[in-house]
């Protein structure tokens, strides 16, 4: 099987290889295929990502434009690609974009933190002490599924509308991933590590420290990147909702005050944000954890 | 270009193939033909691009340079009476359709009720008719083998490529199933094509075995098996013809591994 | 035995665990009365009212309208494209890059220009449903398509099926089992998404009387809004998996694992 799949090849995928064969035969190239070999060359690695890049984002640019063209939807709700760029730049270096996302950030990172150090406890404890996992289960079962934004509502009659509210919410939706992955993480260590540091005189506790943790980080870091995402979600959705300071707020102020290029250059802004936050997860992840399996990988 | 004055099913011109990155062409300057109702087995020492090449002979992946002639023709897909039984039944027969309904496969341009008739006939031809109603990962390897030899024949190809069809199974099926294909290609008239590693295997079932070297893959040399059909696996295995064939194939592709 | 035994143990444990945190809520509540915490009694006659009484056609059943509509359009569309990018090499370079950068913007804001464009109406709330849900569905169709056996790929095409009927009758069965993954995430996204739709903006829904029941520091109502959505949300995925175990059942069998 691994002859007939080599990378960069056809590849067994199907769909394109008629398509060049038939057009070839169609322009009778015959035999020595001279745009399969252009086509090979253009899925190169390196030169094809960069040219499916510009390429999907351009064809992303020209469709946008023509929505505007078209005026299929009023053009004042949707300014140009460059202009949205451009207000981009312009809020973001020494802007209040800057200082919104900087806030947003602000309650971001600790609410995460919050939540690794509390799901950690609890993956563990679930882990290790079976009572507990089975008795808690239909409680962890119904919680799961009820999305936290829902709670905003509770948080703000029990919490009021501080920046513990807003840790709160953060830190609730962000732990569940956190608490499942150390979990099957700890329940997935070799038992012969254990009993590794039994004969080594490890104790019960001390193996905690020296054996249970550092084997579940890798676990914990998916579950914590998987968090993090959330954790963005809960943080922009609650300055919305109660217009604590960051994107959240800065979006709706912009739509209620007909701000519209502000308010696309926000989102674009945020996607950003979101995309440099998961790359620094996985770039900490690669430098800190170089045992786990996602750069094993590689 | 070769046109069909010779009768030949499948011609095999000199063909190239190299995968990108790869610094060894995995096919060079391959030829070989194939007559009307020919059983033809290739073998070669393991990883020498049988696989590749049955590819090609598929019409499935095109050669870099020479070509592949399907009854005189260049084609770019496999032509409607070209069918393939593939080694690894897990990964071709289809785990969401029953027995029945992968038989049925290639039949969908047919009326439900001839098609009903045919599946059932090929499934009488492979001795499956009990197993219709069933899903292929509840039956044997060897069962599921034979399933996929009657999804291959109910389309009434002329031409069959078998890709190493009896590895993954035990001997004794293995001895079964080839009995089971060369009754099934001498009562069709086939053309049949097989790719092995196992040299008694080809001997004993084909009427030519082409030799391949190690990578990258040329035809060493061609031999031709006149034993009679029908072979039987004892006592054609014990003929001094047959003996003198395995014997000959044998040291041509050891001379390959040695090399 | 010794498995009944267990079962049994394990079941008090859950039934101690729940009655004891049960208990003192009760006891808090009645201790402290006020806004925050109201009595379980109140909760309960609260909750029966949305799911059986009055506020059953006013707050729930819109929203799991909009919801259900919402997550079929994505579940479709979003398997459509997906296979569609997944099966083709050049549209995957293409269109890569672009879902790399589209599925690390939270959801959530793309409610505000969705409020600018659609206005509060269902269809804006719709809209916003199917965006939240069709990006782990598009992602795992894409996955689903690139991963198909090659040789099933082979097979259809030496039975001269053409690119169309490739999807359709092998690429689609083939990706079933990560669709539904894809599935099962969305779900959940758009549970999400349906609430918050009805936080900013709505005069129904459940999103919308939890949200007015605060502001009469009803605090009865907020959590019985929060159980009817937890209870819509295990429902809905107990019925996916139902789905899924139905469409799905041959996945079992054919890697080996037991079938019922």
């Amino acid at each position: 099987m691994v002859a007939v799949t080599p990378p960069g090849s056809v590849r067994g995928s199907g769909a394109p290889a008629p398509l060049i064969a038939s057009f070839e035969a169609a322009a009778g190239l015959g035999r020595h295929h001279p745009g399969g070999a252009v086509l090979r060359v253009l899925n190169h690695k390196v030169a094809g990502k960069y040219a499916g890049a510009l390429g999907g984002f351009g064809v992303c640019i020209i469709c946008w434009e023509i929505v505007r063209g078209l005026q299929l939807i009023d053009p004042r709700d949707l300014p140009s690609v460059v202009a949205i760029v451009r207000t981009a730049i312009r809020e973001l270096i020494g802007g209040p974009l800057a200082l919104a996302v900087l806030t947003s950030l602000l309650a971001w990172a600790p609410g995460l933190l919050l939540a690794a150090v509390i799901g950690t406890v609890m993956g563990i404890a679930l882990a290790m002490l079976p009572n507990l996992d089975v008795a808690s289960r239909p409680i962890l079962e119904f919680l799961r599924p009820i999305p936290s934004v829902a709670l905003i509502p509770i948080a703000l009659l029990t919490l009021g509308v501080g920046i513990e509210m807003q840790l709160t919410m953060i830190a609730f939706a962000s732990v569940w991933p956190i608490v499942f992955s150390v979990k099957a993480g700890v329940e997935g260590i070799d038992p012969r590590f254990q009993e590794t540091g039994r004969i080594f005189g490890v104790t019960k506790g001390t193996g905690i420290i020296r054996i249970v943790i550092p084997s579940m980080l890798p676990s914990l870091a998916t579950g914590v990147r998987t968090a993090s995402a959330i954790a963005l979600v809960l943080t922009i959705t609650v300055e919305m909702l109660i217009g604590r300071p960051g994107i959240g707020r800065y979006l709706d102020e912009a739509r209620l005050n007909g701000l519209v290029t502000e308010m696309w250059a926000a989102i674009f802004v945020t996607g950003i944000v979101g995309y440099i936050v998961n790359g620094v997860m996985l770039a900490a992840e690669r430098h800190l954890l170089p045992w786990s399996a996602e750069n094993r990988d590689q | 270009m070769i046109a069909e004055t010779d009768g030949a099913i499948l011609t095999v011109d000199n063909i190239s193939r190299s995968y990108p990155g790869a610094p060894v062409p995995i096919l060079d300057g391959l030829t070989f033909r194939q007559k009307r109702g020919e059983f033809v087995a290739i073998v070669g020492p393991s990883g020498c691009g049988k696989t590749t090449l049955l590819r090609c002979c598929a019409a499935l992946m095109q050669p870099d340079a020479g070509s592949v002639l399907h009854a005189g023709q260049i084609l770019s897909d496999p032509p409607p009476w070209l069918s393939i039984v593939f080694q690894d039944y897990n990964r071709s027969l289809f785990p969401w359709l029953s027995v029945k309904q992968n038989v049925g496969f290639g039949l969908a341009h047919v009326g439900k009720h001839e098609r009903d008739e045919r599946v059932a006939a090929a499934l009488r031809a492979v001795r499956l008719d009990h197993a219709a109603e069933l899903y292929p990962w509840q039956l044997s390897g060897g069962m599921q083998q034979r399933c996929a030899l009657a999804r291959s024949i109910v389309v009434r190809p002329k031409l069959l490529l078998l890709d190493e069809p009896f590895a993954s199974v035990d001997a004794q099926t293995r001895f079964d199933l080839q009995d089971l294909v060369m009754e099934i290609c001498r009562d069709m008239s086939l053309s049949t094509l097989l790719v092995t590693h196992d040299m008694e295997e080809a001997v004993f079932m084909a009427d030519k075995v082409v030799v391949l070297s190690t990578k990258p893959a040329r035809v060493v040399d061609e031999v031709a098996i006149n034993i009679p059909y029908p072979r039987d696996q004892l006592a054609t295995k014990e003929t001094p013809e047959f003996l003198r064939l395995r014997h000959q194939v044998y040291t041509l592709v050891r001379q390959q591994i040695r090399h | 035995m010794t498995n009944s035994v267990q079962r049994i143990r394990a079941l008090s444990l859950q039934i101690m665990l729940i009655a004891g945190l049960l208990a003192i809520w009760q006891w808090a509540a009645v201790t402290f009365p006020g806004p925050t915490l109201p009595p379980l009694l109140a909760v309960w006659r609260s909750y029966w009212r949305l799911v059986q009484g009055d506020l059953l056609h006013t707050a729930v059943l819109p929203s799991l309208y909009r919801l259900l509509i919402g997550f079929l359009i994505a579940a479709v569309g979003g398997a459509l494209i997906g296979l569609a990018i997944g099966c083709s090499r050049s549209l995957d370079a293409w269109s890569r890059p672009v879902l790399e950068y589209l599925r690390y913007i939270p959801a959530i804001a793309i409610l505000p220009p969705a409020l600018l464009i659609l206005g509060p109406t269902d269809t804006m709330r719709i809209f916003v449903i199917a965006f939240g849900c069709i990006f782990p569905v598009l992602l795992a169709a894409i996955d689903g398509a690139k991963r198909v056996e090659p040789t099933f790929l082979d097979t259809a095409r030496v039975n001269g099926l053409g690119a169309i009927a490739r999807i359709r009758r092998v690429v689609l069965f083939a990706a079933m089992p990560s669709l539904f993954a894809g599935l099962r995430i969305a779900l959940g996204l758009g549970l999400i998404m349906m609430v918050i739709s009805e936080l900013i903006a709505a005069d129904n829904g459940i999103g919308f009387f939890i949200l007015r029941s605060q502001r009469l520091f009803q605090s009865a109502g907020v959590y019985a809004g929060v159980l009817v959505i937890g209870t819509i949300g295990w429902l809905l995925t107990a019925g996916l998996l139902l789905v899924e175990r139905r469409v799905l059942h041959w996945h079992r069998g054919w890697r080996g694992l037991p079938v019922d």
